[in-house]
């Protein structure tokens, strides 16, 4: 819909800060900005459509590239959905290693998203820093699962690799360090002066309006939403007391404050995994068939979730993703920008949500 | 006719965003309530809301069935809220309006289910102008 403004300022679709195209249209008044509107189509995959009528070993490995930084989930979720459709049980010892993997990348993606918003703000040598940490997790992964990016580690009944007791002790080792190294960069952020300058009281999305919104993830965490967090309602996280990082200030500094505490809540999580990991099989075994289910997991992002019907051989009949950037930054945009004082902390205040275009655009 | 740099005609997108199973379900779930056309239903989201607000629509409408159970009687009836808030389809101040006048007229004795059928023909008169 084209309007007579003011000002309107476009940023985007290409833009330094930004990790993929989109185009934000701000409508301002001065520095002042009235309203925000998101333009896409500049990376569609069409990767639904590409996945029907396949069979879930195709699907599988499509999953995984709906999204490059946070792959783990998506193929956890659509494999998870599979074992909800056909009845099929994964061994403790599977169900202990899924969430180690699965937290490793949610590290990781949080490491991206702090370092994306410490780039926007100029604090660069802070963002060198948790880039530095990322790769340290990533390696992690790929001891575990062999691969950085799309892993396919989750398969129906079980993961593909076991974690032998070599690896486990390097594991530990590592995370010990990395905790460390996260708890220094915390306290950086935390109590930087030009970056509270930066980030407090900036984009604030209110708990009312994350909530009608359908903000999800660390951005509605961030906003006092606590009960929004999938992990509560999986069997493995409640059996290892999970419970949600909440904060209530809404503004950019919470976002990224949350994901920070959320890294070092990963850390203890994966670290109670290694503990209580019991001997025994990691493939149940099981093979999918027809059913229909709409199933929801927490992804670094958000609620991520995926509605499947699949036929008695398990070929994927329908497939619809709904990712967990959608819903966060539409709040971004028509909410956390609206009322921003100044065109300056657009790009923070849109890069704080973590978007991921990707999995928007699918 | 000159035309600024990246500014896209974007109904295909949106078209193609509307056209999705969960979006289309709640397409035809709306003009089922306010009866209307699903086509003419699919034109106006696609004329006054952004790519962004119609992918995220379906869970907006999830959200607000479930806030809307929480109104009261006349809001609920109309979905004042639903069609407000959650899918932005009328303005506040038209809705609060059609909620005023709806209430008076169950106030005055007429039957609700019928009060409420004017209500929500006020609200098809908006999308359609």
């Amino acid at each position: 819909m084209k309007r007579t403004v003011d000002v309107s300022f476009p940023v985007g679709p290409v833009h330094p800060c930004w990790k993929e195209p989109a185009r934000v249209k701000c409508e301002t008044r001065g520095e002042y900005v009235v309203s925000a509107e998101v333009e896409l189509g500049y990376m569609k995959k069409g990767i639904e459509r590409i996945m029907k009528g396949r069979p879930w070993q195709e699907v599988m490995f499509l999953a995984e590239r709906v999204c490059g930084i946070c792959s783990v989930i998506h193929n956890m979720v659509f494999i998870e959905a599979l074992e909800h459709i056909s009845g099929i049980d994964v061994p403790r010892r599977a169900a202990l290693l899924r969430v180690i993997v699965n937290e490793l990348d949610r590290m990781q993606s949080h490491l991206l998203a702090n370092f994306s918003y410490c780039y926007t703000i100029e604090h660069e040598t802070l963002a060198m820093y948790l880039l530095d940490v990322r790769e340290k997790v990533m390696d992690q992964l790929e001891r575990i699962t062999g691969a950085r990016v799309t892993c396919a580690y989750i398969v129906p009944g079980g993961v593909r690799f076991d974690l032998r007791p070599e690896d486990a002790q390097a594991l530990r080792l590592s995370l010990s360090a990395i905790g460390e190294e996260v708890m220094r960069y915390t306290d950086m952020f935390a109590n930087g002066p030009l970056i509270a300058l930066r980030s407090r009281g900036i984009g604030i999305l209110t708990k009312e309006a994350a909530r009608e919104a359908y903000a999800v993830g660390p951005t509605a965490r961030a906003s006092g939403l606590g009960d929004i967090d999938r992990r509560l309602r999986h069997p493995t996280y409640q059996s290892l007391g999970f419970s949600p990082i909440v904060r209530t200030e809404g503004d950019n500094y919470a976002r990224i404050m949350v994901r920070f505490q959320e890294i070092a809540q990963s850390i203890g999580l994966i670290q109670k995994c290694l503990d209580e990991l019991p001997a025994g099989p990691i493939r149940g075994g099981g093979i999918p068939g027809a059913g229909e289910i709409a199933y929801s997991m927490e992804a670094p992002r958000g609620e991520l979730t995926y509605f499947v019907r699949t036929d008695a051989a398990g070929r994927v009949l329908e497939i619809s993703i709904q990712t967990p950037s959608i819903m966060n930054i539409e709040a971004c945009c028509h909410y956390m920008l609206t009322g921003v004082s100044s065109l300056a902390d657009v790009t923070s205040t849109f890069v704080s949500s973590d978007p991921c275009i990707a999995c928007t655009e699918r | 006719m000159k035309e600024a740099l990246y500014e896209k005609d974007l109904t295909a997108m949106k078209y193609a965003i509307l056209e999705s199973r969960r979006h289309d379900r709640m397409v035809r779930e709306i003009a089922a309530d306010l009866g209307i056309s699903h086509l003419l239903l699919r034109r106006y989201l696609m004329e006054n809301l952004d790519m962004l607000l119609l992918e995220n629509l379906p869970a907006r409408y999830e959200q607000g069935k479930k806030f809307q159970e929480s109104l009261p009687e006349v809001e609920r009836a109309l979905s004042s809220h639903l069609y407000t808030r959650a899918v932005p389809l009328v303005g506040e101040r038209v809705m609060d309006a059609i909620v005023a006048e709806t209430k008076g007229k169950v106030a005055a004795g007429v039957p609700l289910s019928e009060a409420v059928s004017v209500g929500k023909a006020m609200i098809r008169q908006v999308i359609l102008r």
